[in-house]
């Protein structure tokens, strides 16, 4: 059964790299989004399986955006998994603390990503 | 007529010769008396022919009238009349007679002998008694009159004289009931009409209250001459021209003479001390004037060359001619004065130390006193110098009045090395030191002056603290004074206290020094530091705590510290580490955030020391800095490296995305050279990520942002996950990783420690040939563990063992770029090592290869307590 993930992240490299590691590696569909409103739209819309979701976006960043969703019935069961430039340890404790299933750090390894994602979300196909 | 006219001649002729029978003109007498008697005759017979009758009458009227008279006398005689016929029965016993003698007159009269009125050895004596008041009659001495015949020549002698002629002398009765009592007798002879001794009469006074009267008068005045005699004060008696009448034994020993020797001396004065003879001459001289002369101190050299204090009283007696004596009284009060002059002294002194503060003011008021009590007019204190090479005047004294200044002047520039001059002197000997006479002593350096200003006499004794001196005070005395031990030991008992009061001031003036060197840190230091009791109260608080905490420093005091620090408003509640500071008996140091009076907060750095005294915590001593501005700046750091973190990351991302997903062939056939090249661009953005990343590591480690998680781990547990981490990279290399078991529980943050072993696993694996073996295990130390990494490669060069833990500094230049290191990771290592309290280094093995290793203390360093505060807990205090 194929997978639908949803990437939301502002950096249009790394929305194609992330996709084309998702879907060559794990043969998974991706939907991807530029911003965090567009995030959610195409969240309501498609109902993905799981959202890679940015942290740092120009208007809506990450954690508000995925507050949005957990707000939203018909998004408020979709895990999120935050992916993050930003290492720091105060940065990490208040990610983690959102209710985010994880929280993965930029760069990825594009072999491994989708292998990650499947462990974290208890996916078993891969 | 003719008869007349011859008894005029004879009468004549007795007037001028007659009346006593002198030696030279007996025959004028005799002849007188011839014509007197004849004349007489004559007229008694012409007259008595004419007037016989009346005559008769007339006379016997007369002789009785006479009787009567004589009746009375002797009735109402005081003393007694006894008269006795010549056998010696009493005929004549009067009323005086009975009451001394108490017998009746009708039993005595006929009745009693003379001899029965006095004792039997009494009358033996009355012989001798007429023969010593008449040498004439010295034939009758040793004849005892005891008989009534024996009586009979007392009687014819006695009345062979004129009862004028008979002196009186002294017997003694005895009365009726055998009694016997003095009496003075006056013996007369009875002779009858024709002037025949008939008897004897005897008239004798009572000498009982006489003698009485006398034995009183001669025991008083034995009890005074005793009271005299035996009296401890000097008493001396002078005419009024100063001759010497009476002298006591203890005015003579006080002078060394005895009375005779002070008879022959010519005035009061005399046996005086010359110098205070004229003071005496004086004190007479008023006394003789009238002037009562009272308690008068005097002082004076006794016989035996003490010093004698004496109080002396002086008063004149008079008569209505003028004075007739001068009554001296000398009161020996040297033991007394002594006494209180020391008492009074130390009493001064101690007074003095006790309200004095400043230790010169204090020392001049002693010396003062000093000078008071002992007559002196100039006193200086001499301090031995710390480096007890010499001692140098400190303070001096002199009385006011006549100049000390030339003296004084010259003590001042004066320092003496031990042993010189008077105060080198006694600093030297450690004992009082006396100069009678300064003019003449060769040791005394400042005669001159001494001269000069008038003083002849000085005394010098040593202050001391315990057996050392640190000290020397001299007095002089313009008088002359003889070596006083007793003023010695007076003055020095005063030193004692004076040492004392000298040592605690030095201290006292110490701890003001230190006060005043503290208050000015306190003061000056921007920390705010604060004081706390062993309840935690508020004791003191410098100003940069009150600016800081926004109080008054008197509204601090007394407050409970962490109730001020951590208002309830704080919600503060076990985790907060300035409470837990409190209650840990090390002390302990971090970051917290505290309130200002306005309830606004800020964050701190604090350090907390605990005060032990004897083993016991008396308090504390909180310091706290104000970190705003540091915490604003790191926070913008933060930012920064959080942003630059950010913004590096995500080009790489898509870098290191992209090489990834081309060199895996996912996208299509590469050639093997773009493989290549595809490979070394993705090992090159790996190791980009890894550099971005240990300098974030190492800056937030350097910077104390990134807290330690202490807790007790497993060492073992840690070890072997280390090793299973690190197997992928072991197996790609072909070396073996071996862990030798061991048990040890640790106080550490688990995931750094991890980080240690690790990228000591990882380089030991790098620098390691195939097929050798790397090998990690931990060992007891005495207060902590070590764990060592240890490998068969090539080894650490001797001078590079220190220098590799420093940053980006390797072995081999090139080996970052071989083995894909970035340099920091041994500095890492070392960060975290350091922030667990312990230490790392390398070792050359013996064999072949390098030991890596590190120690940890069994407990955490309670410096990292703090530590634990969680970033997110500091944020949202400060709000």
């Amino acid at each position: 059964m194929s997978r639908r993930v949803l990437i939301i992240d502002d950096e249009e490299d790394i929305r194609e790299v992330a996709a084309l590691s998702l879907e060559t590696v794990a043969g998974w569909d991706v939907l991807v989004a530029g911003s965090g409103a567009a995030g959610i739209i195409k969240a309501r819309e498609n109902h993905p399986d799981a959202i890679l979701l940015d942290v740092m976006m120009p208007g809506m960043d990450g954690p508000t955006t995925f507050k949005e969703l957990r707000s939203l019935p018909e998004t408020a069961n979709i895990p999120v998994i935050l992916l993050t430039a930003k290492v720091q340890a105060a940065d990490q404790k208040r990610f983690s603390d959102l209710g985010v299933v994880k929280v993965m750090f930029k760069p990825f390894d594009p072999l491994v990503l989708a292998q990650e994602i499947a462990a974290t979300l208890g996916w078993q196909e891969i | 007529m003719i008869a007349l006219a011859f008894s005029l001649v004879g009468a004549m002729i007795l007037a001028r010769f007659g009346s006593p029978p002198t030696q030279s003109h007996p025959w004028i007498f005799w002849f007188a008396a011839f014509w007197t008697l004849a004349l007489a005759l004559l007229i008694s017979i012409a007259i008595s022919s004419f007037r016989a009758a009346l005559r008769e009458r007339q006379g016997e009227r007369q002789l009785q009238r006479v009787a009567r008279l004589h009746r009375s006398i002797l009735d109402s005689a005081g003393p007694m009349m006894i008269a006795c016929d010549l056998t010696g029965s009493i005929n004549l016993f009067n009323p005086a007679a009975e009451r001394m003698l108490g017998y009746r007159t009708v039993d005595a009269l006929g009745k009693l002998t003379a001899a029965d009125l006095f004792p039997e050895s009494e009358m033996a004596r009355v012989g001798e008694q007429l023969a010593a008041s008449m040498p004439s009659s010295r034939s009758l001495a040793g004849v005892p009159p005891n008989t009534a015949a024996n009586l009979l020549p007392y009687i014819r002698y006695v009345a062979s004289f004129p009862s004028s002629r008979v002196r009186g002398f002294e017997m003694r009765y005895r009365r009726r009931d055998g009694s016997t009592f003095p009496a003075m007798v006056y013996l007369s002879a009875v002779r009858s009409s024709a002037g025949t001794v008939e008897g004897l009469v005897s008239i004798a006074v009572d000498l009982s209250a006489t003698r009485r009267a006398e034995h009183a008068l001669r025991e008083s005045e034995e009890r005074y001459r005793d009271l005299f005699d035996n009296s401890a004060e000097m008493i001396a008696t002078l005419s009024p021209r100063g001759r010497y009448l009476y002298v006591n034994p203890a005015w003579q020993a006080l002078f060394g003479m005895d009375s005779s020797q002070f008879e022959s001396l010519i005035g009061f004065e005399s046996p005086f001390p010359p110098e205070i003879q004229a003071e005496a001459a004086a004190l007479f001289h008023k006394a003789l004037h009238g002037v009562r002369v009272e308690h008068h101190p005097l002082r004076l050299q006794s016989s035996t060359g003490e010093n004698v204090e004496v109080e002396a009283s002086l008063s004149c007696r008079r008569e209505e001619a003028g004075p007739v004596s001068v009554r001296c009284i000398f009161r020996d009060v040297t033991q007394q004065n002594r006494r209180e002059r020391r008492l009074r002294i130390q009493l001064v002194v101690s007074q003095i130390i006790g309200e004095t503060t400043s230790m010169d003011e204090g020392l001049t008021r002693v010396l003062e006193a000093l000078c008071g009590t002992f007559s002196c007019e100039f006193a200086a204190l001499w301090s031995v110098e710390d480096t007890q090479h010499s001692i140098r005047p400190r303070i001096s004294w002199y009385a006011k009045g006549r100049s000390s200044e030339d003296f004084q002047h010259e003590t001042h520039a004066l320092v003496l090395s031990r042993g010189q001059g008077l105060p080198g002197m006694v600093w030297s000997l450690g004992k009082p030191c006396w100069i009678a006479d300064l003019r003449q002593h060769p040791a005394f350096i400042r005669r001159t002056a001494a001269r000069l200003n008038g003083y002849l006499s000085g005394w010098a004794v040593p202050v001391r603290v315990g057996n050392q001196v640190i000290a020397v005070v001299e007095c002089f005395s313009r008088q002359y004074m003889r070596e006083d031990p007793d003023l010695m030991a007076t003055v020095e008992t005063v030193c004692g206290s004076v040492g004392q009061f000298m040592a605690r001031a030095g201290q006292e003036a110490r701890v003001r020094q230190l006060d005043r060197q503290k208050a000015v840190i306190l003061n000056s230091v921007a920390d705010g530091i604060v004081g706390v009791d062993s309840a935690n109260r508020i004791a003191f608080v410098n100003p940069a705590a009150a600016r800081m905490l926004e109080c008054d420093e008197s509204e601090l005091i007394g407050c409970r510290v962490h109730d001020l620090l951590h208002p309830s408003t704080a919600g503060c509640d076990s985790t907060c580490l300035t409470r837990r500071a409190f209650q840990t008996a090390e002390g302990a140091s971090g970051q917290d955030v505290y309130f200002r009076g306005n309830g606004k907060s800020f964050p701190v750095e604090f350090s907390l020391m605990p005060m032990i005294e004897d083993g016991e915590s008396v308090g504390s001593v909180l310091s706290f800095r104000d970190i705003s501005q540091r915490y604003a700046l790191d926070h913008m750091k933060d930012e920064f490296i959080s942003t630059v973190s950010h913004e590096l990351r995500t080009p790489l991302t898509s870098i290191r995305g992209a090489l990834g997903l081309l060199s895996a062939g996912l996208l299509g056939e590469v050639s093997e050279k773009a493989t290549s090249l595809l490979r070394i661009a993705v090992a090159n953005s790996d190791r980009l990520v890894r550099l971005i990343n240990d300098i974030l590591d190492l800056e937030r480690m350097t910077s104390g942002r990134a807290p330690l998680a202490f807790r007790r781990i497993s060492l073992d547990e840690l070890m072997r996950q280390a090793v299973e981490a690190m197997q992928p990279m072991a197996e790609a290399e072909e070396v073996r990783l071996a862990c030798d078991p061991f048990s040890a529980f640790i106080e550490a943050d688990s995931d750094r420690l991890l980080q240690v072993m690790t990228n000591l696993l990882s380089n030991a694996i790098k620098f390691s040939p195939p097929r050798s073996t790397v090998r990690i295990h931990a060992s007891h130390t005495s207060d902590g563990v070590t764990v060592s990494v240890i490998d068969e490669g090539r080894g650490v060069p001797a001078d590079k063992l220190e220098s590799i833990f420093d940053r980006f500094q390797q072995v081999d230049a090139s080996d970052s770029r071989q083995k894909g290191g970035t340099g920091l990771g041994l500095a890492i290592c070392r960060t975290i090592v350091h922030q667990h309290g312990g230490r790392i280094w390398a070792e050359q093995n013996d064999s072949r290869g390098a030991i890596f290793r590190f120690f940890l203390p069994e407990r955490a360093s309670i410096s990292a307590l703090a530590e634990e505060a969680t970033q997110s807990q500091f944020e949202q205090r400060l709000g």
